[in-house]
């Protein structure tokens, strides 16, 4: 008698058990709209706008020039929020009233829910990198030293189009505090996804990658580890520390920096990745740290706590140097040169999505201080409107008193038109217009912002025109 | 050295020796723009149907591709291709533009 076992198929969710299942995922009470703008020091609620998903398809990859979109944002903070199950949060002021939120946040089924939706959103995130970076030839150890010299990655660079964005901004206070909110998902779990890579075990270069992990986490000195640093600094600008307090505020590329590294450090395929990544980074972190920390004493005064960023340019000398030399050079060394292009995808990735950031960063900043330009463009916008000159679908829109829309972004310009009713419009952290009845704003495409209502109830109108300029001629 | 993926300045020539980016259906590579054959172009080489072999248009000698997409170690992000060039420390080094037929230009 022949057996024949059954056959194996890999795990895969498509169409609409993919869309079941990450809607049955974020529909847990933690993931719930907040009523208020800000989380208060809970860590485990992440607002994940359930009632959009429904309507979204995650099942494709989007290329570059859509990875802007809301649902790249929506999947971003799912994966945000997924990734972070496997990292230990309590409460700054204790668990208390969060108890059951924790448990939430902990449980199997919140994890296992996760982690059946993690490949597909990952697909959909990250899946543009196969477009946009290609690695081809043979790669020997001399031909990836003459790259890596290349690049130069430890050499003093120009501002990023971010710094720019803050120093010319009109409120450079705010830009950069929206700044530091960015780098809040990476910076207060510090080197939690490099951690990933630290277990298990595969020789000396392991436990040459805890020697930076020991760094990162300040010698257990709890007030020397970096992510206790950047709490400092985020105090000194005015801003709270506590865990995803400023979620709402995230832009769809800083998530996407961060979950980078946990997509990298999850996926141990992507080992080799992860590390061309590392390197890149701790070698550029080096002339960043410097430039972030004159540009926060140059914005802030002398009262700004730059040592986050100080403490970077003394270690992350060392990480660069021992990225290289300890671990990539060993691991070529023991593994093969065939383990190079990965190493290289690795670095070149990640300059891809640091400089959609940097891009992205720079444009919400201008955006927000357009506020008051975007509010006078409502008049010749809704003129063509009315005047039938412009055609649009329209949504008619009741909502009461301290309703708030929890923040998302268009995939194409609207105009946000007040026919009763006061409206707070955000369009970012402290930035905002008070919108009254007949008055209104352009909402650019792929802006992350959001609306609260101050009236008894406001009757709104969101006319979707596509593009905003073509309404002016 | 980096270089464009298409259009002004998609070629680089190392020492005189010009390479360009090929994206055909059989994956993308940095490949001489020269045929080793008569030195005729390359760049505008055809795909043979049934194989992995590029026919260059003068003289229709068949290059293996299997070989050229070992030569030279590289890496595409976007438009932009970052390739390294045996010896190009102390080459004469210079960008120009050359066509790539439809089989290579993706």
């Amino acid at each position: 008698m022949n057996y024949q076992p059954p056959r194996y198929e890999p795990f895969e969710l498509h169409g609409d058990a993919l869309r079941e299942a990450i809607v049955r995922y974020a529909t847990n009470p933690i993931y719930l709209d907040n009523e208020e703008w800000e989380n208060s020091d809970n860590p485990y609620r992440r607002q994940l706008r359930p009632q959009v998903l429904p309507h979204l398809d995650f099942d494709r990859v989007p290329g570059r020039d859509r990875i802007l979109e809301y649902s790249s944002l929506a999947a971003q903070r799912l994966l945000t929020s997924i990734y972070e199950a496997d990292l230990m949060f309590l409460p700054k002021g204790g668990l208390k009233d969060k108890y059951e939120d924790f448990r939430q946040f902990y449980s199997p089924g919140n994890r296992a829910l996760g982690e059946m939706i993690r490949p597909a959103l990952e697909r959909f995130s990250f899946g543009f990198l196969d477009e946009e970076v290609e690695v081809s030839g043979k790669w020997t150890k001399e031909s990836f030293a003459s790259y890596i010299t290349s690049l130069d990655a430890d050499s003093p660079a120009e501002p990023s189009l971010s710094e720019k964005a803050i120093l010319s901004s009109g409120d450079r206070e705010r830009a950069a505090r929206m700044w530091l909110i960015q780098f809040a998902p990476d910076f207060l779990s510090e080197a939690s996804p490099m951690i990933r890579n630290v277990l298990g075990h595969y020789g000396a270069p392991q436990s040459e990658w805890f020697k930076i992990v020991i760094d990162e986490y300040g010698y257990g000195v709890h007030d020397t580890k970096h992510s206790r640093l950047f709490e400092q600094t985020l105090e000194s600008a005015g801003l709270q520390s506590d865990i995803h307090r400023y979620w709402q505020y995230y832009l769809v590329s800083s998530l996407m920096v961060n979950n980078y590294f946990h997509y990298l450090g999850k996926n141990h395929e992507l080992f080799f990745r992860y590390v061309g990544a590392l390197y890149y980074t701790e070698a550029t972190l080096v002339d960043f740290c410097r430039r972030a920390a004159a540009l926060l004493t140059e914005v802030f005064g002398d009262g700004v706590d730059a040592r986050y960023f100080t403490e970077h340019v003394h270690i992350d000398q060392h990480h660069g140097r021992m990225a290289l030399e300890k671990l990539i050079e060993p691991l070529i060394e023991a593994h093969g040169e065939s383990v190079i292009p990965e190493i290289v995808r690795g670095i070149e990735e990640y300059r891809v999505i640091q400089t959609i950031a940097d891009e992205d960063f720079a444009r919400q900043i201008a955006w927000m201080d357009n506020g008051p330009e975007n509010k006078k463009l409502h008049a010749p916008v809704w003129e063509a409107i009315t005047s039938g000159r412009v055609t649009a679908p329209v949504a008619d829109i009741v909502e009461p008193h301290a309703e708030l829309s929890n923040t998302h972004s268009h995939e194409g310009d609207e105009l946000c038109h007040i026919v009763s009713g006061t409206m707070k419009f955000v369009s970012g952290f402290d930035s905002y217009q008070i919108l009254e009845a007949g008055e209104g704003t352009v909402i650019e495409r792929n802006r992350l912002h959001g609306a609260i209502i101050e009236s008894d109830e406001c009757v709104y109108q969101i006319h979707s025109v596509g593009d905003y300029k073509k309404c002016l001629s | 050295m980096s270089f464009s993926v298409a259009g002004r300045e998609n070629c680089a020539e190392i020492a005189g020796t010009p390479y360009v980016y090929a994206r055909t259906s059989e994956g993308s590579f940095v490949m001489r723009a020269t045929c080793p054959h008569r030195g005729g172009p390359l760049h505008l080489a055809t795909l043979e149907p049934e194989g992995n072999r590029l026919v260059c248009p003068w003289h229709t000698r068949k290059t293996s591709m299997s070989r050229m997409r070992q030569e030279i170690p590289a890496v595409r992000s976007g438009d932009t291709v970052t390739a390294v060039f045996p010896g190009t420390a102390e080459a004469d080094v210079r960008l120009s533009y050359r066509p790539l037929s439809v089989d290579l230009a993706g």
